[in-house]
C-alpha cells in the first residue's frame, strides 16, 4: 500500500524555521558523506 | 615541461583543468579543447526548463577565465586520437577541428604528454525514431538551449490551459536504455509545482514514463534508505511523492518512436502501447561519440581505446548479473593500453549496468543504463588530475589517488519545486553508488544511515546553495578549491 505524506509531516517539510535547522544538518551530513573520502575497492579483496 | 590536454569543458573537464592549473607550475601547459564556448552548470537546467532561471544564470564564457588563469583554450572538437603519434609527429596527439573564429573548419594536431578525455556522453536522440528536441511537441532539458525551448513550449501550453484547454504532459525517458532518470524526476515535480503556481494544475494530466522496472530505480537498482525514523525502499519514497502530487506513472517502458503528440512504447510484458501528449520532456539515450583511434602507421586501433565510451581500468569480462562485483568498477580511470590517457566523469565505459538488465517478452532490452552524475564526475576528474600532478612532480608513475563508484557517496538533491518559501527538494544520498553486496549484504549493498532520503524546503535551499557554490567554484573565485567536488 502506498505511504501517504501526513499533515504533520507536510507541516514539518514546509516550516521555514524547522527547515532552517534541517538545512544546516543536511548540509553537514551530506558534506561528511560525499567529501568524507573515497577510494578503491580492490585492495580489500 | 609537460603538456596536459583536457578534452571537454563540462563538469569533469573543467574540474580537471582548474585543479591541474592550480597545482602545477606555469612551466607546464594545461590545454582545454572543447567545442562549447560556455561552461554550464547542468543540474540547474531544470530551473531554466520551468522559466525560473535564465540561461545566463547557469553559464559563463570559458575563454576569458582560462586566459586570466593561464589555461590554453581551443574551441574545437576532437576528431581522431593518435596515441602513438604518426609518421610526421613522434608524439601522441589528438586531431581537433576548430568550430568557431577565424580557424573554423581547420584541423590541428594537438600534441600531449597526458590526455584527459572528459567528452561526456553524446545525447543520442537519433536512437529513438522521431525524438529530436523541440519537434513533435517533445523537448529535452539536457542543455540550456534545450531547456529554454522546453520552457517556451510549456509556457505556451500553460497560457492555453488558462483559456480552458485540458492538457496531457508526459515526462520521463525517451529510450529503452536511457539513463538520467533523476533529471526527469526533478523536472516532472517542478512542472507540477509550476502548474499549481499558475492555477492550472487541475487542467493537466501529468504522467511519468520510464524504463525503470520500479519507481525510484534511478539506474542504480533502487536503494533501501532511511527516511526519518522509517526504513523504506526508494520505490516507496517516489511512489509516495507521486501519489501526493497526483502524478500517474508508466514503468518498464521502452519508448521506441515519437510522432506528433504520440509516444510509442513497449513494456517489459511485451505489450506495445501509445501515449498521447500535448507536451513531453523525454531524456534520450546516451552513447559514446564514435571517436576513431589510429596507431603510428595509421592503422585503426579504436578497440584499444573505445568500446562506445573510453576503456579504462575496469573489468569488462562479460558475466551474468549474479556475478557482477563492485570490484569490476574502475578506480583510476586510466586506459590500460596507454598509461598517459585517462577518462573520468561520463567519458569512461562502465563495465556493466548497475540496474539488473531486463528484456521484454519480445527480447527488447528495457532497463536503465548506469547514471554518472555531476558529483562523481567532479570527484573522478580531480583524482585523475591529482595522479597526473603526482606523476609529473615525482617524475615517476603514480596512481595513488583512487575513487571507485563502489566506494564513493553521491548526493542527488532533486529539486521538486522552486521558491524560497514554497520550494521543495528531495535529497537522496547514496553510499556507495555501486552497491557492494559483500560489505552490506543485508541492506541491498548500501550503508544505511549514509543512504537516506529527506523531503522538504531545506532540500530546495540546499540545491540553490549548491548552484551558487559550484558556479563560484567553477569561476575560480578566491579560495574556490576549498569547496569539495
Amino acid at each position: 500500500m502506498t505511504r501517504r505524506i501526513s499533515k504533520r509531516k507536510r507541516f514539518i517539510m514546509m516550516n521555514p524555521i524547522i527547515q532552517f535547522f534541517k538545512f544546516i544538518y543536511l548540509s553537514l551530513k551530506i558534506l561528511v558523506i560525499v567529501a568524507g573520502g573515497h577510494g578503491g575497492t580492490r585492495e580489500v579483496q | 615541461m609537460s603538456r596536459i590536454v583536457v578534452l571537454g569543458a563540462g563538469i569533469s573537464g573543467h574540474v580537471a583543468a582548474t585543479h591541474l592549473r592550480r597545482k602545477l607550475s606555469k612551466e607546464h601547459t594545461v590545454t582545454v579543447v572543447s567545442p562549447n564556448s560556455n561552461y554550464q552548470w547542468v543540474p540547474s537546467n531544470i530551473w531554466v526548463g520551468i522559466g525560473r532561471m535564465e540561461p545566463k544564470d547557469i553559464i559563463f564564457p570559458l575563454e576569458p577565465l582560462y586566459k586570466k588563469k593561464g589555461i590554453e583554450f581551443k574551441q574545437a572538437k576532437v576528431v581522431t586520437f593518435h596515441p602513438e603519434g604518426d609518421t610526421e609527429i613522434d608524439k601522441p596527439f589528438v586531431k581537433a577541428e576548430y568550430v568557431a573564429g577565424e580557424a573554423k573548419g581547420t584541423t590541428e594536431k594537438v600534441t600531449y604528454d597526458y590526455l584527459i578525455n572528459a567528452t561526456g556522453p553524446k545525447l543520442a536522440f537519433e536512437m529513438t525514431e522521431g525524438l529530436k528536441p523541440a519537434t513533435h511537441k517533445a523537448y529535452s532539458v539536457c542543455t540550456y538551449t534545450h531547456a529554454t525551448e522546453a520552457w517556451h513550449a510549456l509556457d505556451q501550453l500553460i497560457q492555453q490551459m488558462k483559456q480552458g484547454k485540458k492538457a496531457k504532459i508526459l515526462i520521463g525517458t525517451g529510450h529503452a536504455k536511457s539513463t538520467c532518470q533523476g533529471a526527469a524526476f526533478e523536472y516532472i515535480l517542478n512542472v507540477e509545482q509550476e502548474l499549481n503556481r499558475h492555477g492550472v494544475r487541475d487542467m493537466a494530466e501529468l504522467t511519468w514514463i520510464a524504463n525503470e522496472p520500479q519507481l525510484g530505480d534511478f539506474g542504480m537498482d533502487g536503494m533501501l534508505l532511511s527516511y526519518g525514523s522509517n526504513i523504506m525502499k526508494s520505490s516507496e519514497l517516489v511512489e509516495m511523492v507521486f501519489e501526493d502530487r497526483g502524478i500517474k506513472w508508466i514503468i518498464g517502458a521502452g519508448v521506441n518512436k515519437i510522432e506528433e503528440g504520440v509516444a510509442h512504447y513497449e513494456t517489459l510484458d511485451g505489450e506495445f502501447h501509445t501515449e498521447t501528449y500535448d507536451f513531453a520532456m523525454l531524456i534520450p539515450a546516451f552513447s559514446g561519440h564514435g571517436f576513431k583511434a589510429y596507431d603510428k602507421n595509421d592503422q585503426d586501433i579504436t578497440e584499444k581505446l573505445f568500446r562506445g565510451f573510453m576503456i579504462v581500468d575496469a573489468d569488462y569480462t562479460p558475466k551474468p548479473y549474479e556475478e557482477w562485483s563492485v570490484q569490476d568498477w574502475p578506480e583510476t580511470y586510466q586506459n590500460p593500453s596507454y598509461a598517459n590517457i585517462f577518462a573520468p566523469g561520463i567519458a569512461f565505459a562502465p563495465p556493466h549496468a548497475i540496474s539488473k538488465p531486463r528484456v521484454s517478452k519480445n527480447g527488447t532490452p528495457i532497463s536503465p543504463a548506469p547514471p554518472r552524475t555531476g558529483m562523481p564526475s567532479g570527484i573522478t576528474a580531480k583524482l585523475v588530475a591529482d595522479n597526473i600532478i603526482d606523476t609529473i612532480k615525482k617524475k615517476k608513475p603514480s596512481l595513488h589517488h583512487k575513487g571507485s563508484m563502489g566506494n564513493m557517496g553521491a548526493a542527488c538533491i532533486a529539486s521538486s519545486g522552486y521558491g524560497i518559501t514554497k520550494g521543495s527538494g528531495i535529497s537522496i544520498t547514496t553510499f556507495p553508488i555501486v552497491p557492494d553486496f559483500n560489505k552490506y549484504p543485508d541492506t541491498y549493498g548500501r550503508k544505511l544511515g549514509k543512504t537516506f532520503g529527506e523531503i522538504g524546503l531545506a532540500g530546495h535551499w540546499l540545491k540553490l546553495a549548491l548552484h551558487h557554490a559550484f558556479l563560484y567554484k567553477a569561476k575560480m573565485r578566491p579560495f574556490w578549491w576549498l569547496i569539495p567536488e
